[in-house]
């Protein structure tokens, strides 16, 4: 199944873009316009932020260095102007998220479907990040490295932690951490208790199924339960 | 890193600031206009005055001249100056302490109250939202435990206008209208200080490094963050620009933009602010203090003061250009737009998008290249002058000066690489087709044009036909010798047609089906060229290779008269009774083309027709007078004959019948008596000489196809009379005319046929005819009676309705009314309505009148 990577929003709540009228001009030496959405990326380090991004900007795979501090593009959507900003997954530039993440209208959390601590950090290190989020900021999650799955690794699993054999492990980086394979009702879940953190509606926010998936920077494959195969957000005219 | 945005001059040396006393240490350094204030650590503030000069060699110098020292008389180092130009005052924090000062004489101001303690560190708001031009504006961080100090200062007081707890110590500040930007011990936050409101930015542990709070525009600030990161955040709180990384031992930073330059143990590092890209390192030891000053970037080691002078953004972005590196240097261009005027600024942009787009070429990356050329309006014709021999030697263009690219010509960029070259032309003719089509090659279209025929000759490309056949500018000077070149003759002859000279055309056309010129464009070359001359509108050039086109091949040349538009002929040069004139001499071309007129076009002339069937005749007789006569053209030949004759009756039948005497061809003869209606003679020749009688009856209804039935009649009974005349010997006829007999029997009047034939027949031979005969009177007459049948019962109806109408006797008297106007009657005219009422005749019309659409169903009838 070969499907075109896509994170292309298309449609939802009304409410997601509220453009700050109250113009604060960019300082004399800014190029471009004022943007009128942000979108974040965050998650641990080496997990695929960056690469992610390159796919979706210029559809290719290439080798990446551990970002440094930060970085971001610009991608016109029809007659939005979005800014997405790849962040630092590093401890050390952990600090800085929070004000990436200020008034932003949707937050990718991404994981490595290989390594299970970077889906728990998700939760113990970025979430409390995007409080400087938007209050109806979107959330979605990505696992990447799906083409490194072991599908016989997700047969043994349901067994207890660490009985099942450390699961082939994506490439060079050394972590201390015992890699696990995640599973995708645990995003899902995840996603739940994000939610229920943000103090969001469950039943009128997107559904997990739509907002949880997996994929690969590397071969720009979905592996997705949901039925089309893309994650569509929306930024209609406010 | 090639862009050499900044060069380190000199500006105050070590001699003449502290001479050889070596443990004297610049501590901070103000400048202001020409004025350059240095602080040092042995409470000193000296006074320079900076002049820029430009050596002859066109760089930049500065030359200082001390004007003035001061000691304050505190023997504690001076850390901190702030020029207040309008105010003539010099702020200084020395010891804990502003003190203000005057700038010229460096003399504190005499009142006690320009003096603040118990100041830790601070700050002057460049962008103060207050507007009195007399006062300053300051924020002061004081040593009294987390509080910020607004204070106005003016020429002779400071006044405090405001105080604001921090939730920690602060230890640097930057202010910006209402906002303070601190960095406090384990944070970086916005303080607005009009309103109280706070925001968090990041956490930076200032105890361990020294933080870096810096201004760097409109509510924009530029911090240092962990791990050596120089961030960017506004008075809201959120970054607009990715962060540059610096060194994790930075110390200073200060911008100009479009450059951040960072100073840390060994070098200064700029990079750009519109990329985050690192663009240059300088090495520089010692390095104290970096900071910019009304954009002049000023550094200092604790020895010597110097200046980073930017080198001008055009040569900055050609370096960039020259280094291939073209994204940057448009980078760098269009972020400097705001600093240019408008029209300045799209001269040299596209010139920068030319450049780029001539760089990228030459790295053979079209599809960038063409969007640089397109986006920087590039003359097409540069591109073009590239290639050797394509512009046309006419062409008034010169390359622009300074040159847009290194190249010589597209061989100098190739290097002799063949598969390059090729693929630039390529290139150039998507792009000279695609200039074509917009506006590209306004006011240079035949250059654009005749290029295009060049390259698509050279590389035999089918589209040169299309060139030259739709609407182009090719100059046919600069073209016709490149075309005789690569052999494309044909081409040539379009290229002379368009420029209306036709005859060249059709000259070198000739040459080359006459096997003189090689050129396989066209296989059917001879074809083409007669269907040319058919439409050429010059008359004496049709003439002139009509010749050649008919000695080729009279089948095809003939179609140079056959094809022409009609309309054509109404000049008399080219009336058909010239052309036959002309094609005397072809016999097969006259044919064909009489054929056209009378076949073809039906034209309705007695010449022709008269002349097509007599070279018929002639044709059929050649071939006859052969020996032996090929049996298949024969019949051939006849049968366009004999259909002629035929189907026409316009031709001389007395001048063919006189060809006919004397030859074998009777079913001619026959036919040609036919139209003069000698029909006995006809059958004579076709029962008694030819003995066909097939044929005679096929005569028959030839000869009476467009009469009435009576003459088809007469015509069969004359062959009835032929098979049973005198002059017919033997029993054949007698078969012949039985056969007849029965075929048409309703051709015959049987009561007339039976009164001539012979008593002897037998009635069982001729019972086919007589059956037919009997059943068709029969028919005839149970015909005709079903007719009358049907015509009686007609009438019947027909009065069967008028009586039903009419009803029975229709009362009328002058007692009675008129069921319309209710007056009596006083004349027996009436009318009756369907029913039988009696109405007056008026009366009937009127209703009649009002209401038209009944009119059927009033039935008037008189009643007398
Ligand atoms: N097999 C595989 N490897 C991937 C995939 N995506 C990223 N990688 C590799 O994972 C490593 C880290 O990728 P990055 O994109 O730099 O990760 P990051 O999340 O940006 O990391 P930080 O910038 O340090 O936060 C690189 O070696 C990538 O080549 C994927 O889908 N499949
Ligand atoms: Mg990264």
């Amino acid at each position: 199944m070969k499907v075109k990577y896509n994170i292309d929003i298309v449609a939802s709540s009304p409410l997601r873009v509220i453009k700050r009228r109250v113009s604060r001009a960019m300082p004399d030496s800014g190029k471009m316009k004022k943007p009128d959405v942000k979108l974040v990326i965050l998650g641990d380090m080496n997990v695929g932020k960056t690469s992610l991004l390159h796919r979706y900007m210029e559809r290719k795979f290439k080798e990446t260095i551990s970002t440094i501090g930060g970085a971001f593009f610009l991608k016109q959507w029809g007659p939005y102007t979005i800014s997405i900003w790849d962040t630092a997954g590093r401890e050390q530039f952990h600090g800085l998220g929070s004000m990436y993440c200020r008034g932003a209208s949707a937050v990718i959390l991404t994981y490595d479907v290989t390594n299970w601590q970077s889906l728990a950090e998700l939760e113990e290190r970025f979430l409390s990040l995007t409080d400087t989020a938007k209050d109806d900021c979107i959330f979605a999650i990505v696992g990447n490295k799906a083409d490194l799955t072991d599908p016989k690794v997700l047969e043994v699993e349901p067994e207890e932690e660490g009985t099942g054999q450390p699961p082939v492990c994506s490439p060079p980086t050394v972590s201390p951490i015992v890699r696990k394979q995640v599973q995708r009702e645990e995003a899902i879940a995840l996603y739940g208790r994000i939610l229920r953190y943000k103090l969001q509606d469950e039943r009128s926010s997107l559904p997990a199924e739509r907002m949880c998936f997996e994929t690969s920077a590397k071969t720009a494959t979905m592996w997705t339960c949901c039925s089309r195969h893309c994650l569509t957000w929306s930024f209609p005219p406010s | 890193m090639s862009v050499k945005a900044f060069e380190l001059v000199p500006a105050v040396e070590r001699e003449l600031l502290m001479g050889d006393k070596a443990r004297i240490n610049i501590e901070c350094i103000e400048c202001c206009g020409k004025h350059l204030y240095v602080g040092t650590n042995d409470c000193f503030i000296h006074h320079f005055l900076l002049e820029e000069h430009t050596t002859p060699k066109g760089k930049l110098v500065f030359s200082a001249q001390k004007v003035l020292h001061k000691y304050l008389g505190l023997k504690k180092p001076v850390n901190e100056l702030k020029a207040a130009s309008a105010l003539e005052r010099l702020m200084v924090l020395c010891d804990n302490t502003v003190i203000v000062v005057d700038m010229v004489n460096l003399e504190a101001v005499s009142s006690g109250g320009a003096k603040i303690k118990g100041v830790v560190a601070f700050c002057v708001n460049e962008n103060p939202v207050n507007g009195d031009p007399f006062c300053v504006e300051m924020g002061v961080i004081c040593a009294k435990r987390r509080t910020v100090q607004i204070y106005m200062v003016y020429e002779d007081r400071v006044q405090m206008v405001k105080e604001v707890s921090t939730p920690e110590q602060p230890c640097a500040v930057c202010l910006d209208g209402y906002f303070l930007c601190l960095a406090l011990s384990s944070q970086y936050m916005i303080l607005n200080y009009s309103t109280g409101a706070s925001q968090d930015l990041f956490p930076y542990d200032s105890e361990e490094k020294k933080p870096i709070v810096k201004r760097i525009g409109r509510e924009e600030f530029l911090l240092a963050a962990p791990g050596g990161l120089g961030m960017f955040a506004t008075a809201a709180g959120v970054s607009q620009r990715a962060p540059v990384n610096w060194s994790e031992s930075v110390i200073g930073a200060a911008v100009s933009f479009p450059y951040v330059v960072a100073l840390d143990e060994g070098f200064v590092t700029v990079h750009s602010m519109l990329d985050q890209q690192l663009k240059q390192t300088l090495s520089f030891r010692d390095g104290h203090i970096l900071q910019d000053f009304e954009g002049k970037v000023m550094l200092a080691s604790t020895k010597a003061v110097y200046v980073l002078v930017p080198r001008p953004l055009e040569r900055q972005i050609q370096d960039l250009l020259a280094g291939h590196r073209v994204e940057e240097a448009l980078t760098l261009a269009e972020g400097a737009q705001r600093n240019i005027p408008k029209d300045k600024f799209q001269i040299m942009h596209r010139r920068i998008l030319q450049q780029a787009g001539f760089i990228q070429f030459g790295q053979l990356q079209f599809l960038e290249a063409k969007e640089h050329f397109r986006k920087g309006q590039l003359d097409v014709r540069e591109l073009i002058s590239l290639y050797p021999l394509l512009l046309p030697s006419s062409s008034s263009f010169t390359r622009c000066h300074p040159p847009l690219h290194e190249f010589a010509d597209l061989n100098h960029l190739a290097q002799g690489d063949q598969e390059k070259v090729q693929r630039c032309k390529l290139f150039l003719i998507s792009y000279l087709r695609e200039a074509r089509s917009t506006e590209g090659a306004n006011g240079c279209r035949e250059d654009v044009d005749t290029a295009l025929l060049k390259l698509y000759a050279e590389a035999n490309h089918e589209s040169l036909l299309d060139l030259l056949a739709s609407d182009n500018a090719c100059l046919l000077a600069d073209s016709a010798p490149w075309l005789e070149k690569h052999h494309k003759y044909f081409a040539l002859g379009l290229l002379y047609h368009y420029n209306g000279q036709d005859d060249a055309a059709l000259q070198l056309w000739v040459r080359v089906v006459d096997g003189d010129l090689q050129d396989s464009t066209r296989s059917d070359l001879y074809e083409y060229v007669v269907d040319f001359l058919s439409f050429c509108s010059s008359l004496d050039l049709v003439w002139k290779y009509a010749e050649w086109a008919l000695q080729k091949e009279q089948k095809v040349g003939v179609q140079i008269f056959t094809r022409r538009a009609v309309s054509d002929e109404q000049e008399a040069q080219m009336s058909p009774d010239a052309v036959i004139k002309r094609l005397h001499k072809y016999h097969q071309a006259t044919v064909l083309y009489l054929e056209h007129l009378v076949l073809g076009r039906r034209v309705q002339k007695e010449a022709f027709h008269t002349h097509l069937a007599v070279l018929y005749l002639e044709k059929v007789l050649s071939l006859l007078s052969q020996s032996p006569a090929p049996a298949q053209q024969v019949t051939e030949a006849r049968e366009k004959l004999q259909n002629l004759l035929k189907e026409s009756s316009l031709y001389r039948v007395q001048l063919l019948l006189d060809k006919l005497q004397d030859t074998d061809l009777l079913l001619e003869c026959a036919t040609l008596h036919g139209k003069l209606e000698e029909h006995d003679k006809a059958l004579h020749i076709l029962v008694h000489r030819l003995k066909d009688f097939p044929a005679a009856e096929d005569y028959c209804a030839w000869a009476s196809a467009s009469r009435d039935q009576g003459y088809r009649q007469r015509l069969f009974h004359l062959l009835l009379g032929v098979y049973l005349g005198p002059d017919a010997p033997g029993n054949e006829h007698t078969v012949a005319a039985v056969d007849l007999l029965n075929r048409h029997a309703v051709m015959f009047d049987p009561a007339h046929v039976l009164r001539l034939l012979p008593e002897g027949w037998s009635l069982q031979l001729l019972r086919p005819f007589l059956c037919g005969a009997l059943r068709g009177a029969t028919h005839a007459r149970h015909t005709s009676q079903v007719a009358l049948g049907l015509a009686r019962s007609e009438n019947l109806l027909l009065k069967h309705d008028r009586l039903k109408y009419r009803g029975g006797p229709v009362l009328v008297s002058e007692k009675k009314g008129c069921q319309l106007c209710h007056n009596t009657f006083t004349e027996p005219d009436c009318v009756c309505l369907p029913g039988g009422v009696p109405v007056h005749t008026h009366c009937a019309a009127q209703r009649v009148r009002d209401s038209p659409r009944k009119r059927q169903s009033t039935n008037p009838s008189n009643h007398t």
